[in-house]
C-alpha cells in the first residue's frame, strides 16, 4: 500500500471525526474554560479549632444573643442563641453578618487623634461664657453613656445630648391586641424573637398608609390616608365618632368599629412608629399603663455614678452655644438630622465624630476618628423596647481591632479627666453588691440565681456569654406618657408624605447585604425611593430613572422605583443618614425629575 | 440488615416554607451566602445576573391600592423528585440526586458553564458565576472552611448545606450510630428563619413536622403540574398565594418591585 496524498487527508479526516466521538474534545472545552480563569487570588478559608464562642450584637438596641462559629479564633459565622428567653435564637440579616463589618472596605481606618484632642482641649480651653461642650449619644442607656454623662457633669457648662429614650417597655406577652401605628413590629421594632415568641398570643391591627412587611403579616392592615392617625386614635379612644374617623381616614367604619370592640375586650397596647410620639398617650385612656405599657427597668448602678448630667434633647439645647461638640457614632442607633444639630453650635465650633464610616455625621465635622466595630469592642446592651426585665449583658470582642481605633468612652473620660476605670466592670459589681436576679450562662443553658455566684465568677460568664436578668417585682407605670406633638408642616409645595420603607440603620451593613439590595430587589438600597404610578406620572418620573427628592431640609437625588402598592400621596423612601438627614425632620416632600 | 431497616436508611430530604409566617426579613438568604461562601456582588451585578442560592420574592395579588396584598416567596432549588430537569441536560454530569439524600448535588469543577441546566430549571434557582468570586480585603478569613469558593464561569445552587449532612454524618459514626440526629442537621437558612417559616426534615418519615406539613390542605408545590416531585412544601392560608404556585413561571418584572 502506497502512501497517497489522498490516503493522508482519509486518515486526518477519519480521525477527527473519530475524536469527536472520544471524551477528549469535550474535556478540552471544560478545561478552556477554567483556564480562561482570571482570579487574582484563590481565597482560602482558614483552618483550625474550631469552637463556638458567645456574644451580644450591637447593632440595634435588642442586643440578641449570639453564638459565633469560629475557626481559628476567627468567627465565621454567627447565629442566634436558641434558649435565651428574650432572643429565642433569633437574629436579623444584619446581625448574621455582622462578623464582616471589621473588613469593610469603606471603614474608616485612621484618623487624626493627636490633631483632635488638640484642637478640643484649645476651643474648651479659649470657650466664652456660656458656651458648651457637648457629647451626643445615639444609643443612650449603655454602660458608655454614664461615662459620657460623668464626664459632662465633670466639665464646666457640659452638655450630655441624647434622642429621647422613652421610659417605658412594652410586654407583649400580656397583650391580647396590638394596635400599630406604623411600628415596624416585624421588621427591626424591639427583639425580633421576643416578637415572634409572642406572635401567637396577639393579633395584630396595623395602621399606616403603606403596606410595609408588618403590614403584610398583620391580622388586619387598615390602610389610612397618610397624617390623619391621630382622628384614628382619638376615635379609637372615644373622642370624635367613628363615622368621623371614617370620613377623615378613609378606613371602613366597620374596620375602625371592630378595632374598638377588639381593643375594649381584653389587654390592648398601641404602638407608634416613634416611640415618643403622642400617639402612645392613647395607651392611658385604653388603661394599658402598668399592664401592658410599664416602667423600663435599669440594672443598678455604682452609688458614685449618680451625680451626672442629665439627658438633654438636642431640641432642647441652647442655640449657637456648643463650643465643642463630640457625637459618639459608633453604633448604629438614633439619628438626629444635622438640621437640628446645625443652630445648635457656636460659630467655631469643634466637631469630632467617632464613627467607623464616613458617611453619617462624618460627612459635617472637622474630624472623624476611627472606632471599633462590632464584634471588636467590649460594650454593653440596655433593655430593648420590648424588654421587661432588668437586663444586664456585654458584647464581648469576638476579634481584635484590625485597624487602629480609638475607644470614644475612654477617649471622652480623658478629657474631662475621670480617671481610667473598666466601667463595665464597676457595673458589674454594683449589680452584684445587690444581689438580685439570675445569670444564664449560653454555654450549658443555666440559669444561676446570683446570690450563688461569686463577683469574679459573674465577670467572667458575663464575658463568655451570659446575661443577667431580674424580672422580680411587681410591674411599674411608667411616667406620663405624654409627648409634645411634631409643629404642623406646611403642605403647598411638598405634596407627598414621606414613609420609611426600611430600617435607618446609620452604620456599616456587610458587603453581602448585596444580596437582599441589588442581586434581588427584596430591600431598598440607600438613596432609592418608590411612587405610586399616578405621582410617577404626574411628575414625569420613569421606573429605575433618577430623580430628586426635596424636603424642607434640602435635595437628594435618588434613584425612583414605580410601585402600584404605594398610595397616591405617598413617598417610601429607603435608610441610610443621607435620606435621615433629608427626611428626619421633615415628613413631606415632592419628587421631581432629574 | 433487613430489607425494612435498608428503607429506613435512605431520606428524602425536603424543607416546608410557611409564606404566611415570612416577612422578607431576608435572613435566610444572609446566612446562606455566609454559609455557601457566595461573595458580594460586583458593581455591574443585578438581580438577573447575582447569585442568592435562595432568595425571596416579592408577589403580590395584582390588585391596585388599597386591595393590593403582598407575599414574600423564599424561592431555592426544589430539589425534584422526580425527572431532575437538570440532571437531564448537564452534559458533563455534573448534577447528580443523591439516592441516599434525594439531594439533586452540583459539582461545580465538573461544570463547564453551558448553562444548559438553567435553561431547563422551571424554579430560576440556580445561578451562574459570572465574576471571579472577590471578598473586600481580610473578609476572607469570615469564609467557611468546610465550603469550597466556586470559580467564575461555573453554575452553583442550593445542595441543603451538604456541608452540614456531612458533619451530621460524621459526628453520628464517631457515635457508633448509623442515623443521624434530626437536630445535627438543619440548613443555614432554616436554622436563621427569626419567624419560624422555614421548617426542614425527612420527607420519608412521618413523623417530622415537614412531612405532616406537606399533608396540610393548604400545602402546594411550585408548578406541581410539570411533574418534577419537588421536595419544598409551600403553604398559605390565601388563594391568591396558592393560585400563584402554577403560574407558568415566577411574575415578571411587573410583579416584582424592581
Amino acid at each position: 500500500m502506497t502512501t497517497t496524498r489522498r490516503n493522508l487527508l482519509k486518515f486526518v479526516g477519519g480521525g477527527a471525526a473519530g475524536a469527536l466521538l472520544t471524551p477528549a474534545p469535550w474535556r478540552l472545552i471544560t478545561d478552556t474554560a477554567l483556564w480562561s480563569e482570571n482570579w487574582p487570588g484563590i481565597p482560602r478559608p482558614g483552618h483550625g479549632e474550631i469552637r463556638a464562642r458567645f456574644t451580644h450584637c450591637t447593632l440595634c438596641p435588642a442586643g440578641c444573643a449570639v453564638r459565633a462559629r469560629c475557626v481559628n479564633g476567627q468567627p465565621v459565622s454567627l447565629a442566634g442563641v436558641k434558649p435565651h428567653p428574650i432572643s429565642h435564637g433569633a437574629l436579623c440579616p444584619w446581625g448574621i453578618a455582622g462578623h464582616h463589618l471589621p473588613y469593610h472596605p469603606a471603614r474608616v481606618r485612621q484618623g487624626p487623634v493627636k490633631e483632635a484632642l488638640a484642637a478640643v482641649a484649645r476651643a474648651i480651653s479659649q470657650r466664652g461664657a456660656g458656651e458648651r461642650v457637648a457629647v451626643l449619644d445615639l444609643r443612650p442607656g449603655r454602660t458608655v453613656s454614664w461615662t459620657y454623662r460623668r464626664a459632662m457633669a465633670a466639665i464646666d457648662n457640659g452638655l450630655y445630648l441624647a434622642p429621647r429614650q422613652p421610659d417605658y417597655s412594652i410586654d407583649l406577652n400580656a397583650a391580647r391586641t396590638v394596635v400599630s401605628f406604623g411600628a415596624p413590629l416585624f421588621d427591626g421594632w424591639g427583639t425580633p424573637g421576643n416578637v415572634f415568641a409572642a406572635r401567637a398570643n396577639f393579633r395584630l391591627v396595623q395602621i399606616e398608609p403603606v403596606e410595609t412587611r408588618t403590614a403584610a403579616l398583620a391580622d388586619v392592615w387598615l390602610p389610612i390616608r397618610p397624617g390623619t392617625e391621630t382622628t384614628m386614635a382619638a376615635a379609637l379612644a372615644g373622642e370624635t365618632t367613628i363615622a368621623e374617623a371614617a370620613r377623615v381616614t378613609g378606613v371602613d367604619e366597620q374596620a375602625i368599629g371592630a378595632v374598638k370592640e377588639a381593643i375594649a375586650s381584653g389587654p390592648a397596647v398601641v404602638l407608634a412608629a416613634d416611640p415618643a410620639s403622642p400617639l402612645m398617650s392613647l395607651n392611658a385612656k385604653l388603661h394599658a399603663v402598668g399592664h401592658t405599657v410599664v416602667a423600663r427597668r435599669e440594672s443598678p448602678l455604682p452609688e458614685a455614678w449618680k451625680k451626672a448630667a442629665p439627658a438633654t434633647e438636642m431640641a432642647a439645647a441652647p442655640d449657637r452655644a456648643i463650643r465643642v461638640l463630640l457625637i459618639d457614632e459608633s453604633l448604629p442607633g438614633g439619628y438626629v438630622p444635622w438640621q437640628e444639630i446645625q443652630p445648635k453650635l457656636a460659630a467655631n465650633a469643634v466637631v469630632v465624630v467617632f464613627s467607623s464610616s464616613s458617611e453619617g455625621y462624618g460627612r459635617h465635622a472637622q474630624c472623624v476618628l476611627p472606632a471599633p466595630v462590632y464584634p471588636e469592642a467590649a460594650e454593653d446592651v440596655g433593655p430593648a423596647i420590648d424588654t421587661v426585665a432588668a437586663v444586664f449583658r456585654i458584647a464581648a470582642p469576638l476579634v481584635a481591632p484590625v485597624v487602629p481605633v480609638v475607644n470614644p468612652g475612654e477617649l471622652v473620660a480623658r478629657i474631662a479627666g475621670l480617671p481610667q476605670t473598666d466601667p463595665l466592670r464597676e457595673r458589674a459589681d454594683a449589680i452584684h453588691k445587690a444581689g438580685c436576679g439570675t445569670l444564664l450562662s449560653y454555654a450549658d443553658g443555666k440559669s444561676t440565681p446570683l446570690k450563688a455566684v461569686t463577683a469574679d465568677d459573674f465577670w467572667k460568664t458575663l464575658n463568655q456569654g451570659g446575661c443577667w436578668m431580674d424580672d422580680s417585682g411587681k410591674k411599674a407605670a411608667p411616667g406620663k406618657l405624654e409627648f409634645p406633638a411634631a409643629g404642623a408642616q406646611p403642605h403647598d409645595d411638598l405634596p407627598l408624605t414621606v414613609v420609611a420603607a426600611e430600617p435607618r440603620h446609620s452604620g456599616l451593613e456587610s458587603p453581602l447585604m448585596s444580596k437582599l439590595e441589588r442581586e434581588s430587589n427584596l430591600r431598598m438600597t440607600a438613596n432609592a425611593l418608590a411612587i405610586s404610578p399616578a405621582d410617577a406620572r404626574s411628575n414625569g418620573i420613569e421606573n429605575g430613572g433618577r430623580c430628586v427628592l426635596e424636603t424642607a431640609c434640602g435635595r437628594l437625588i435618588v434613584v425612583a422605583t414605580i410601585d402600584p402598592g404605594v398610595p397616591a400621596g405617598v413617598v417610601e423612601v429607603a435608610g441610610g443618614p443621607r435620606m435621615a438627614d433629608l427626611c428626619g425632620a421633615s415628613q413631606r416632600a415632592r419628587v421631581v425629575r432629574a | 440488615m433487613t430489607a425494612q431497616n435498608q428503607l429506613r436508611r435512605v431520606a428524602r430530604y425536603g424543607m416546608s416554607i410557611d409564606i404566611d409566617k415570612c416577612n422578607g426579613c431576608g435572613a435566610c438568604m444572609m446566612a446562606c451566602a455566609v454559609e455557601n461562601n457566595i461573595p458580594p456582588a460586583p458593581e455591574a451585578a443585578n438581580d438577573r445576573r447575582g447569585v442568592t442560592w435562595i432568595r425571596v420574592y416579592k408577589v403580590d395579588n395584582h390588585r391596585a391600592y388599597p386591595e393590593r396584598r403582598t407575599a414574600f416567596v423564599p424561592v431555592l432549588c426544589q430539589q425534584c423528585g422526580h425527572d431532575t430537569p437538570c440532571v437531564h441536560v448537564c452534559p458533563q454530569q455534573a448534577v447528580d440526586v443523591d439516592p441516599q439524600t434525594g439531594i439533586v448535588g452540583q459539582m461545580p469543577e465538573r461544570c463547564l458553564g453551558c448553562r444548559y441546566c438553567m435553561v431547563a430549571c422551571p424554579y430560576h434557582a440556580r445561578y451562574f458565576n459570572w465574576w471571579d468570586p472577590k471578598w473586600p480585603a481580610g473578609m476572607e478569613k469570615t469564609l467557611n472552611p468546610d465550603v469550597a469558593p466556586r470559580m467564575r464561569g461555573v453554575v452553583e445552587k442550593c445542595n441543603f448545606c451538604h456541608g452540614r449532612w456531612h458533619a451530621a454524618q460524621q459526628k453520628a459514626a464517631a457515635a457508633g450510630q448509623t442515623e443521624i440526629d434530626a437536630a445535627d442537621y438543619v440548613p443555614a437558612c432554616v436554622e436563621a428563619c427569626p419567624t419560624g417559616a422555614l421548617r426542614f426534615g425527612d420527607l420519608n418519615d412521618s413523623s417530622t413536622e415537614v412531612a405532616q406539613d406537606a399533608q396540610r390542605p393548604e400545602s402546594f408545590r411550585l408548578l406541581e403540574k410539570i411533574g418534577t416531585e419537588p421536595k419544598i412544601h409551600y403553604r398559605s392560608r390565601r388563594d391568591w398565594v396558592r393560585e400563584i404556585a402554577s403560574a407558568p413561571r415566577p411574575e415578571g418584572r411587573d410583579g416584582l418591585r424592581g
